[in-house]
């Protein structure tokens, strides 16, 4: 299941709801805010999303996944709104029978969300200007 | 004439500066409806990185337009 998440992270009920008596293995992947991107020290961030299509891609990757790979449960929540550095900002988690399918299900869920859902992030420097960041964390013109 | 919505998100709500537009068009397609749009804007948005959605869909350029549609300009996505 993909969600948005406008409040913290809470990825201890995440990962409770992640846990499955089949499987032996869990992997996840927490993205957090950091302090600095391409030379500028980062003061916030906003993501902003489309929400209904960020869902509803969101949810096609997951099935996906679970098409793709071994795995039996995977959820992905990514936050929308301001966060502050060293917020989490997207949780990606994975439980199957063995730990190669989930280490796979949860990379491919991750590039998935990052390259397909309209989810947008708009960087505030401490020098007090900000801009839109592309795919690969470079500055928009 | 269709009555339409227009959605901007990221950094094409600067080009256009709003997010939202109702308007009115002649256009058939999604990309006559851009050419249509180019003409509000001094800017110049690459367009091969744009997508576009109608209804909460994606779609391709060439797909049609119908009254009461709701159509997204989406840049590209920097989630994560």
């Amino acid at each position: 299941m993909f969600k948005l998440s406008e409040t913290d992270i809470n990825e201890s009920e995440l990962r409770k709801e992640t846990r499955d008596p089949a499987c032996g293995g869990f992997v996840c992947f927490e993205g957090w805010v950091r302090d600095h991107n391409q030379g500028k020290n980062v003061q916030e961030l906003a993501y902003e999303a489309y929400p209904k299509l960020a869902i509803k891609e969101g949810n096609k990757i997951i099935a996906e996944a679970i098409n793709k790979f071994a795995i039996k449960k995977a959820i992905c929540t990514h936050r929308v709104g301001l966060l502050e550095i060293g917020d989490m900002a997207v949780w990606v988690g994975v439980s199957a029978a063995h730990r190669d399918a989930a280490f796979k299900a949860c990379r491919y869920i991750l590039d998935e969300v990052k390259s397909r859902v309209p989810i947008w992030k708009n960087e505030t420097w401490v020098d007090g200007e900000s801009g839109w960041i592309e795919q690969d964390s470079t500055i928009m013109d | 004439m269709k009555n339409i919505t227009i959605l901007f998100f990221g950094k094409l709500k600067e080009t256009w500066n709003t997010s939202q537009l109702k308007q009115q068009t002649t256009s058939a397609t999604i990309q006559e409806l851009y050419t249509e749009l180019l003409q509000l804007t001094d800017e110049e948005p690459h367009k091969g990185s744009i997508k576009v959605a109608i209804n909460d869909e994606f779609v391709t350029w060439n797909t049609n337009i119908k009254d009461n549609d709701v159509i997204a300009f989406l840049p590209p996505a920097s989630g994560g």
